[in-house]
């Protein structure tokens, strides 16, 4: 078990004013039977009142909506919280059986789960996902940018690069083809001050973490923040606005410190 | 000019004086429709038939009474996916059915709609056989147009011929106005009652706001309206807001709420998904209908019927095989020269095809092709459905043609005493979709 300090905050900045500002933030993290919530935080500037919802996926949903002008957004997360990956969620949906929007395999993802599926006799589900996971880290390389908040799994795959999302939509891709239930995760770990992404398989005996981006499984370091299909589901914060803006620009930082006892 | 029509011992006069006019007074009330053609979207005109169907007031009560049934079974199916599940469970419908459906949105699981009531407005698409029985076509749950064509066709038709229903037995289809309004109110969490539409160049714009004049609404559209602390409002002309407790919809659910579906959609209106979750808007029809009205899950509906209802369903399906249980694909395989094959995935007469069509070629190619994918299909057996008279030029000559009856679930589930009868123009044609160049008909239900 691992008790963490963790923060999170988003600067958006536009070059114009804008107006009827509508956000969804799924930034809060859920109290489950792996993580216990000591304490968090939630600001936003300017400030705007909020609500809370539980989505479909069990996500913690913080909606505001912004009459006025204005040229900035931000807003941070921080707490605390105890993890224990050692007990296991078991809050399952059919929907995880199936391929969702950003993970619907192509021709390519098609023709590599084909030609890998067989060097694997094993049959548990842990033994699967290593080995898919495995295979997918030597396919795929991580590079910055070299994908957007859109790109599918299969768009990522054609170009053997992405970043943790594109990892981790292959990888659900290929664990769905491979008749394994398995849910898209975004949360905080080690990574370079921003959010990062992993996956959940489904066992016997409840969900089990995986981190496909560094190949291997999630520890008490992983932060759950929300959960879904993919990342659309998932999305930590979402927001509509109008106005004559031409470019926004949005800075993240994150962190995450921990001891273990 | 009139014309008598026998239908049925029942000498009908029926006015097809003023046809021309009639079309033209109902082209400049922009009653219109838009399709798509080899992607390209072109609106056009709706052409009226003044030879209106007839259904006596004893064949009305028995389609009633199935509609009524099946409505109430679709509905309780739907919240039944939503939560409990408890029809997968028992085996009735393969779940792989319900979540492979592009109207399955797992974004509505658990969210309960007031009074647990989905599908509010119900377009079901009827034929009758030659062998004197309605069979069931398509239930269409999301959100089904056409009302408004035959209330503005009988509302012209009056005009022109009062005569033909001051001497005639004909049911007044004006209470569809107040039909709609009760649905909406009985849903109400407080507030107005609103139709939201994508606006002027939407095709059926028409519709959206003749319902909206005849049943009190407000017709809104997307940059009128905000959700701020989980309550939808309405912009006023003066700055004010108003709470609005019943929103019937006239956009796709993937446009709804740029926040939780489509993040493109420019039509939605943002955390109007959170609005509805917390009890604070009711959405006219509800989320996720579509779930229900998939070509795969119609061939389950009898057997939802029995296992909600415990009932025999009153209304027949066309007789229906999947391809994915082995014995009806078998049956398809054998005979798919005399089947109609639909493909799941599609709407509005696409992507239906009759064997008889194709050549033997063409014919390999399809089995291979439900072999390979068996889930993407039904089949049915071509209903041989009755033909209608219909003018072309000043000679009446006999076409296809449908109904699309609407029920509307209120306090009560209730059938609306008329409806929209659509004709194939093609003599060869069984095919009426107004997409596919048809055109429509009143429908005269009589009260004896």
């Amino acid at each position: 078990m691992k008790k963490l300090n963790f923060s999170f905050s988003t600067k958006l900045t536009f070059d114009n004013y804008v107006h009827d500002h509508s956000i969804a933030l799924r930034c809060i993290p859920p109290e489950t039977e792996t993580q216990h919530i000591l304490s968090c935080y939630l600001e936003i500037s300017p400030m705007v009142p909020t609500e809370q919802t539980t989505d479909a996926f069990g996500n913690l949903v913080t909606s505001g909506y912004l009459k006025n002008d204005h040229r900035f957004l931000d807003f941070e997360v921080s707490g605390c919280a105890e993890i224990d990956c050692g007990k296991l969620r078991r809050d399952f949906m059919p929907c995880y059986r199936y391929q969702s929007p950003l993970t619907k395999p192509g021709d390519q993802i098609r023709a590599f789960y084909e030609s890998i599926k067989g060097e694997c006799t094993a049959t548990s589900p842990e033994e699967r996902a290593a080995f898919f996971s495995e295979k997918l880290f030597g396919r795929m390389s991580y590079v910055r940018d070299s994908t957007t908040i859109r790109t599918t799994a299969e768009e990522a795959f054609s170009q053997h690069k992405g970043v943790c999302q594109d990892y981790t939509h292959i990888f659900l891709s290929l664990l769905r083809m491979d008749g394994i239930p398995c849910r898209y995760i975004a949360g905080l770990s080690s990574c370079d001050g921003e959010t990062h992404s992993w996956a959940e398989y489904w066992t016997e005996d409840g969900w089990r973490g995986i981190d496909p981006t560094n190949n291997c499984p999630t520890t008490d370091y992983y932060l759950v923040l929300s959960q879904g299909r993919d990342y659309s589901d998932c999305a930590i914060d979402r927001g509509v606005m109008l106005g004559a803006y031409t470019r926004q620009m949005q800075l993240i930082a994150s962190n995450l410190s921990g001891e273990t006892y | 000019m009139k014309s008598e029509i026998k239908t049925e011992n029942l000498d009908l006069e029926v006015p097809i004086a003023n046809v021309d006019e009639i079309n033209e007074l109902l082209r400049r009330y922009g009653v219109k429709f838009g399709i798509y053609k080899n992607g390209v979207f072109k609106e056009q005109l709706f052409p009226f038939d003044p030879i209106p169907r007839i259904i006596t007031a004893q064949e009305f009560a028995a389609i009633e009474k199935g509609l009524i049934q099946r409505v109430d079974a679709l509905n309780m199916f739907i919240y039944d996916i939503y939560h409990d599940k408890k029809i997968i469970a028992d085996n009735v419908v393969p779940e792989d059915f319900v979540y492979i459906s592009s109207g399955y949105l797992p974004q509505c699981e658990g969210v309960t709609p007031p009074k647990n009531i989905y599908s509010h407005i119900s377009g079901i698409d009827l034929v009758l056989g030659k062998d004197g029985e309605w069979y069931i076509l398509e239930d269409n749950l999301r959100i089904p147009s056409g009302a408004s064509y035959p209330l503005i066709a009988r509302e012209l038709t009056r005009v022109a011929s009062p005569k033909a229903f001051t001497d005639n037995p004909i049911v007044d289809n004006r209470n569809y106005a107040q039909l709609l309004r009760d649905t909406m109110d009985n849903v109400n969490c407080g507030g107005i009652n609103a139709i939201l539409t994508p606006g002027r160049y939407n095709a059926a714009y028409f519709e959206h706001s003749y319902l909206a004049e005849l049943s009190g609404a407000a017709l809104v559209s997307n940059d009128e309206l905000f959700v701020e602390n989980n309550v939808l409002y309405h912009k006023t002309y003066s700055g004010g807001r108003t709470k609005i407790g019943a929103l019937y919809r006239r956009i796709s659910d993937e446009y709804l709420d740029p926040l939780t579906f489509e993040a493109k959609s420019l039509i939605g209106i943002p955390n109007l998904m959170e609005a509805y979750r917390a009890g604070n808007v009711a959405i006219i029809n509800a989320p996720g209908n579509g779930v229900a009205d998939d070509k795969g899950i119609y061939y389950f509906v009898p057997k939802m019927i029995k296992y909600y209802l415990g009932e025999e369903p009153i209304l027949k399906n066309a007789p229906t095989y999947l391809p994915f249980y082995e014995e009806d694909r078998k049956y398809v395989l054998e005979n798919i020269g005399k089947l109609v094959i639909k493909d799941v995935a599609e709407a509005g007469g696409y992507g239906v095809v009759f064997g008889s069509d194709l050549s033997a070629e063409k014919l390999e190619e399809f089995r291979q092709t439900i072999i390979r994918e068996p889930r993407r299909f039904i089949a049915q057996e071509v209903i041989d459905f009755c033909d209608l008279p219909i003018f072309e030029g000043n000679e009446k000559v006999m076409r296809k043609a449908d109904l699309r009856a609407f029920v509307l679930s209120g306090e009560k589930t209730r059938v609306w005493a008329s409806g929209l009868t659509r004709f194939s123009r093609n003599p060869d044609s069984f095919v009426v979709n107004s997409s596919q160049g048809g055109g429509f008909k009143d429908t005269w239900v009589l009260s004896r």
